[in-house]
């Protein structure tokens, strides 16, 4: 029986494969994957009022293919709408961890770029790229429909081209999102998701993936593989 | 924390359990979370937890300039943002003794209304939508558009307008818009019928929200519920009618009341109010053209600009409730210390709680919308 290292998933090589049925094949998958996103709206802030006109009949996001969709397990889009304050940042980065890959964080609002508005307030994360990797940020306060469509149609020919790659960003920096959140939250942060499992699974490991702020975390954490890898084969 | 490293707690037997609604839960409005300990699916206690938004909107005011404080004031409260920087002009005035001329006096009531007007359209989506029907979420988001289009045309933004300053309204306005408001006012009157069949008469709709969360008269006075959810009570208060402020007492307008107190009266003194800013809009557009003169009177070097020492209470009928500033100066170019009186942190913290309390868990969020509460405007 193979080792689950062995068996060769699509992820592991940033390189298109040379055969040219599997080439098409690729740029099918690309694009059906960017013509069906399911889209979870974390309503962090202010942005979230913009989305229903964007959802409903007027802006109508459904003919893109994108539709809102209740649990992170099944979603594609994290949509993350306006300032995140420290506690909701927890609760974002639990639903980011959640989420399969490939995923996608879009930041909407000006607070997410820089702080905006908030930027002296004591309560407000204010760079969201920097506790996790965002594929696309919609700046203005707030943008309008328009924009957010504009912005999903950019993440959809990011997608198309195959440069919609910000999630691997997250098991080969690991360390450095960490870091941010450690000192955001204390040292003794922790989320159910065992994020160096997942990226030795898919073979993502980079150097950053581990470092001084991974060894702080393994104090207070068991190592854990990751849940497939114990089943036996 | 890891599921391995979680060690469970054995507790006696019994069918008593907690859960989490929210705060990222199609059944909740916005960012908020409720805890629920339930019983069967009987809550036997709820508790909000709040804070998902906290900005600490009262501090960040102490650290600005007086007309810069009008950015940031309308973003307490996200869908109904005009009423907000009313509130704040209003006090500025109060503490410095300026007057507002009155043509700018009927655009701020001209703004408020249909302020009014999109709260309550979107309003009857989000409670409409917790019952499972999605359709009035659609036409509601839709109409709503049409008053955000106007607002567009009038301050150049469609959600946050910053358009009130203190001592009236930025500028005129433009050419042709009171027809535009009309033909949007008649649309809405043409929608009614659609509205009532869809909603507000639909006995799907009716059966399920008839009886949901009632609030008597004694407990809306104890828990200092405001607004439209008094009104639902059958208490006949109203800020614009009680304590007038600008034009409000030169204006002709009747105060909904329905006796129930559950979500369906909520819901349905809504809809009245919806029509009864109609009818004040439509005075408006007879008597503007008419009232001649500036929007508004000067104020000095706003970048250099102290207003003089002293305190005020000034306070507005939102499409929430009762909301008030109390701010407070000490003669420098920045306040001292400015409060602001939320209807929904009363709505949305002890009446949820106290009204969760027996009821079904399928009725939570449906207790919860009917409501209408604010989260942003709860944690500010």
């Amino acid at each position: 029986m193979n080792k689950l290292e062995n068996i060769p998933v699509q992820a592991k090589s940033d390189k298109k494969r040379t055969n040219p049925l599997a080439r098409v094949f690729d740029e099918l998958i690309q694009f059906c994957q960017s013509r069906s996103m399911f889209m979870l709206h974390y309503c962090t802030g202010c942005g979230a009022i913009e989305l229903p006109p964007a959802m409903t009949s007027r802006f109508d996001m459904e003919r893109l293919g994108i539709q809102p969709m209740v649990t992170p397990r099944q979603a594609d889009i994290l949509l993350v709408t306006g300032y995140v304050s420290v506690k909701t940042l927890k609760r974002v980065l639990l639903t980011y961890e959640q989420m399969q890959s490939p995923k996608y964080v879009i930041g909407i609002c000006s607070c997410t770029v820089n702080g905006g508005m908030y930027w002296q307030s004591y309560a407000t994360a204010k760079v969201l790229n920097e506790y996790m990797p965002v594929d696309v940020y919609i700046a203005g306060c707030m943008p309008r429909p328009e924009a957010v469509i504009a912005g999903l149609r950019r993440l959809m020919s990011n997608i198309e081209n195959g440069k919609g790659d910000a999630w691997k960003d997250y098991y080969k920096r690991y360390d450095y999102y960490l870091g941010n959140q450690q000192h955001l939250f204390g040292d003794d942060w922790q989320t159910p998701v065992d994020v160096i499992g997942e990226a030795k699974f898919y073979g993502l490991e980079g150097e950053e993936t581990y470092g001084e702020h991974t060894k702080i975390l393994e104090q207070h954490q068991e190592p854990l593989e990751a849940q497939v890898m114990r089943v036996k084969l | 924390m890891r599921p391995e490293n979680y060690q469970a707690v054995s507790l006696p037997s019994s069918n008593e359990y907690e859960i989490f609604i929210g705060p990222n839960h199609p059944g909740i409005e916005g960012n908020y979370a409720f805890k629920l300990r339930l019983d069967g699916d009987v809550v036997i206690s709820g508790k909000a937890d709040a804070g998902y938004l906290h900005r600490g909107f009262e501090k960040l005011m102490e650290g600005r300039l007086w007309i810069q404080n009008l950015a940031i004031v309308p973003r307490i409260c996200v869908p109904d943002p005009v009423p907000m920087e009313v509130v704040y002009s209003l006090s500025v005035e109060a503490i410095s003794d300026m007057e507002v001329p009155e043509r700018g006096q009927w655009i701020r009531v001209m703004q408020l209304e249909l302020s009014r007007v999109a709260a309550h359209l979107f309003t009857f989506g989000g409670h409409a939508a917790t019952t499972g029907m999605y359709t009035p979420m659609f036409w509601g988001v839709a109409d709503r558009d049409l008053a955000l289009d106007l607002f567009e045309e009038l301050t150049g933004g469609r959600v946050y307008h910053i358009y009130n300053i203190p001592g009236g309204v930025r500028r005129d306005i433009p050419a042709g818009f009171l027809d535009r408001l009309e033909n949007y006012l008649d649309y809405l009157e043409s929608r009614q019928n659609d509205y009532d069949n869809l909603l507000f008469t639909n006995q799907i709709f009716v059966k399920r929200a008839r009886g949901i969360g009632v609030i008597n008269k004694e407990q809306a006075l104890e828990w200092g519920v405001t607004g439209p959810n008094l009104r639902a009570c059958g208490l006949a208060f109203d800020v614009r009618r009680d304590d007038p402020y600008l034009i409000y007492d030169k204006l002709d307008f009747d105060i909904p009341i329905i006796d129930e107190g559950d979500a369906l009266a909520r819901i349905l003194v809504r809809r009245d109010e919806l029509f009864q800013s109609v009818r004040i809009l439509r005075q408006i557009i007879k008597h503007l053209p008419s009232v001649k003169g500036p929007v508004r009177s000067p104020i000095p070097n706003p970048l250099a600009w102290n207003v003089p020492a002293g305190e005020s209470y000034s306070r507005v009928e939102s499409s929430k409730g009762e909301l008030a500033y109390y701010t407070v100066s000490d003669g420098g170019p920045k306040p001292y210390r400015v409060h602001v009186r939320g209807p929904s942190s009363m709505h949305a913290v002890q009446v949820l709680e106290n009204l969760a309390v027996g009821a079904r868990i399928e009725d939570v969020a449906q207790i919860m919308f009917s409501l209408d509460a604010c989260p942003p405007e709860v944690d500010r």
